[in-house]
């Protein structure tokens, strides 16, 4: 148990760290992320830019910062709006049952079947464009898991004692399903956004990458790899590694945490 | 029963299908300006009035939406798709020569992906506490970190650019013949890629269904009447692989999802690649084409998977809860 600890911790200290850097990059960056120097293209990491320059001769550490931001910037953002979709969406199918969750639950089962990323690049083909557009998609394309664990939370807790109590007291509606009912699911909420994040981060490179997400101009770290595999014919390397560890640690931090969480609440809950 | 069984999965089937189609259709109405111009992308400014008013009644694009849904429904299902707003070729033909490619890289990595994870998840679940046990944990929770794109950029790094053993992308070498060699010869970094993405979850998860079965009662029993080891290790594969292969159903949808992105990345003709090509250049009749063909090819593989599980799950057959 100890040790469990000690590895949540650790865990918790790198993301922490990452998110820090991110979050402080602008006073952090050694120089501005944008500002080229063709006098140092495709220079290989030294002293005075140690993870490299890229095609423009642009710092590319100060680029992975920058670009971090607007990375965990919009996989938060999406989370917020897909979590809060799927706790109503599912809330109300959980909640009334019978033939509107029949129904709801149908309509959901479809949405899972049809892969998530070709809903979004569906979207993406017609509202193509900034930063929030991208986090508004990928919101309104992430809730379908949250919905289903909100359903299945709020149907065990609905027979539940203390519920029936509370109707019997005539406590109303509105009170019955956000201090009673959400209150009491937060934990598995928690836990599926955890990994509803690590997902975002997913589909934010992804689509970056392919060059449909993110516009280039802003630096993410979806948008860094874009240009990485003609990078790599002239041998540049270091623009397609850095970019990519950042991405690995991330996310193995968010998954390595989300799982910790997920064994504890199975220990205390069912 | 079965036939009943069947008849629900082929309902849920046409359910799914019908929201596919209904995405695939409006997106060409939801598309900024009207549909004309949708149409004709990004050579629409060049559209006078009276000439888009001829093209709207060609189209029968001034009747109601639901009348022209139901117009493109019947059409689409006659596999007439419209034509290619780039290309002017038929989409239905373009999706032909896409279709095989997707499907032999699709088909092919879940092939191998569902041997290896099953050795594997055997393997690691049989032997607790052993090297390959916490190995695979820790593989596991590490590829499925790893974004597959980038495994891709790092495999191309080493293979391609270093050692020069395998083409950084296409299908076919530009001497070559396109024999069935060469064709190999190009597949192998998409689809290990493909695998090695998704090998670790897979066995992860039957290791730790292998785990839960085998402190179960019956194989105590089995092995306390001398049953042999075989024997054992077969009965509890035979009741681990069934939430194993419904898993597998369940994130079918993803790996056309992550084909998607290796497509373009290796430069594979496939619908992915077609999806992402049509998303940049705005050629809205093929993006609705590739989406509408994509929810069919997954609905007729979760149809498979359903069938599969049939055959290896007698309970089902009787009827009980899926």
């Amino acid at each position: 148990m100890r040790k469990e600890q000690k590895m949540l911790i650790f865990w918790l200290v790198i993301l922490g760290l990452l998110v820090g850097f991110t979050l402080f990059s602008s006073w952090l960056v050694p120089f501005e992320p944008n500002a080229m120097d063709m006098n140092h293209i495709y220079e290989a990491p030294n002293g005075t830019h140690l993870l490299g320059t890229d095609q423009l001769g642009r710092d590319v550490l100060s680029r992975l910062l920058v670009g971090g931001r607007v990375t965990l910037f919009i996989a938060t953002l999406s989370v917020v709006l897909s979590s809060i979709i799927g706790i109503i969406y599912g809330g109300i199918s959980g909640y009334f049952g019978g033939a509107i969750d029949a129904v709801m639950m149908r309509i959901l089962e479809a949405f899972l079947t049809i892969p998530s990323l070709v809903i979004v690049l569906a979207l993406q083909a017609i509202m193509q464009g900034s930063v929030w557009r991208m986090a508004m998609i990928m919101g309104c394309t992430g809730w379908f898991v949250t919905a289903r664990i909100v359903r299945s939370e709020f149907i065990r807790l609905k027979e539940l004692e203390f519920i029936h109590m509370a109707k019997m007291f005539r406590t109303p509606l509105w009170k019955i399903l956000f201090r009673h009912l959400l209150r009491n699911s937060l934990p598995a909420i928690f836990v599926v956004t955890i990994f509803n994040f690590a997902g975002a981060i997913f589909t934010e490179v992804s689509l970056s990458f392919l060059g449909i997400g993110v516009p280039p101009s802003i630096p993410s770290w979806g948008t860094m790899l874009y240009t990485a595999q003609n990078d790599l014919l002239v041998g540049a390397w270091w623009m397609g590694l850095f970019p990519g560890m950042f991405i690995f640690v991330t996310i193995l931090c968010v998954q390595a945490i989300g799982s910790r969480f997920k064994q504890r609440g199975g220990q205390t809950h069912v | 029963m079965i036939a009943k069984w069947i008849g629900k999965r082929v309902i849920m089937g046409t359910i799914v299908l019908i929201i596919v189609s209904f995405l695939s259709f409006f997106l060409m109405h939801a598309a900024p300006g009207n549909p004309a111009a949708a149409y004709y992308g990004g050579n629409a400014q060049t559209l006078s009035t009276a000439e888009k008013e001829r093209i709207e009644t060609a189209f029968g694009l001034d009747q109601p939406i639901l009348y022209q849904y139901g117009v493109w429904l019947r059409e689409a299902m006659q596999g007439n798709l419209g034509y290619s707003a780039k290309e002017g070729r038929p989409v239905a033909t373009i999706i032909q020569e896409r279709l095989p490619n997707t499907l032999q890289l699709v088909v092919g990595t879940l092939g191998i992906v569902a041997i290896a994870s099953t050795w594997l998840g055997l393997q690691a679940g049989m032997k607790e506490g052993s090297l390959i046990d916490r190995g695979l944990s820790f593989v596991s929770i590490a590829s499925s970190a790893i974004p597959p794109f980038w495994l891709g950029i790092l495999f191309i790094m080493v293979f391609s650019v270093q050692l020069g053993w395998f083409p950084s992308s296409g299908m076919k070498d530009v001497r070559g013949d396109g024999g069935l060699v060469d064709r190999l010869h190009h597949m192998v970094l998409p689809l290990s890629v493909l695998v090695l993405a998704h090998v670790g979850v897979f066995a992860r998860f039957l290791q730790e269904n292998v785990k839960a079965e085998k402190h179960r009662y019956y194989v105590e029993v089995a092995r306390a009447n001398g049953v042999p080891e075989r024997a054992i290790r077969k009965m509890i594969l035979r009741n681990a692989i069934i939430p194993y292969i419904n898993y597998v159903g369940v994130t079918i949808p993803s790996f056309f999802g992550g084909s998607i992105v290796v497509e373009t990345l290796f430069g594979w003709s496939g619908l992915g690649q077609l999806l992402v090509k049509a998303v940049m250049v705005k050629d809205f009749p093929v993006l609705m084409g590739a989406i509408l063909i994509t929810g069919v090819v997954v609905v007729i593989c979760l149809f498979v998977i359903d069938v599969l599980m049939i055959c290896l799950n007698p309970r089902l057959r009787r009827g009980g809860i899926v």
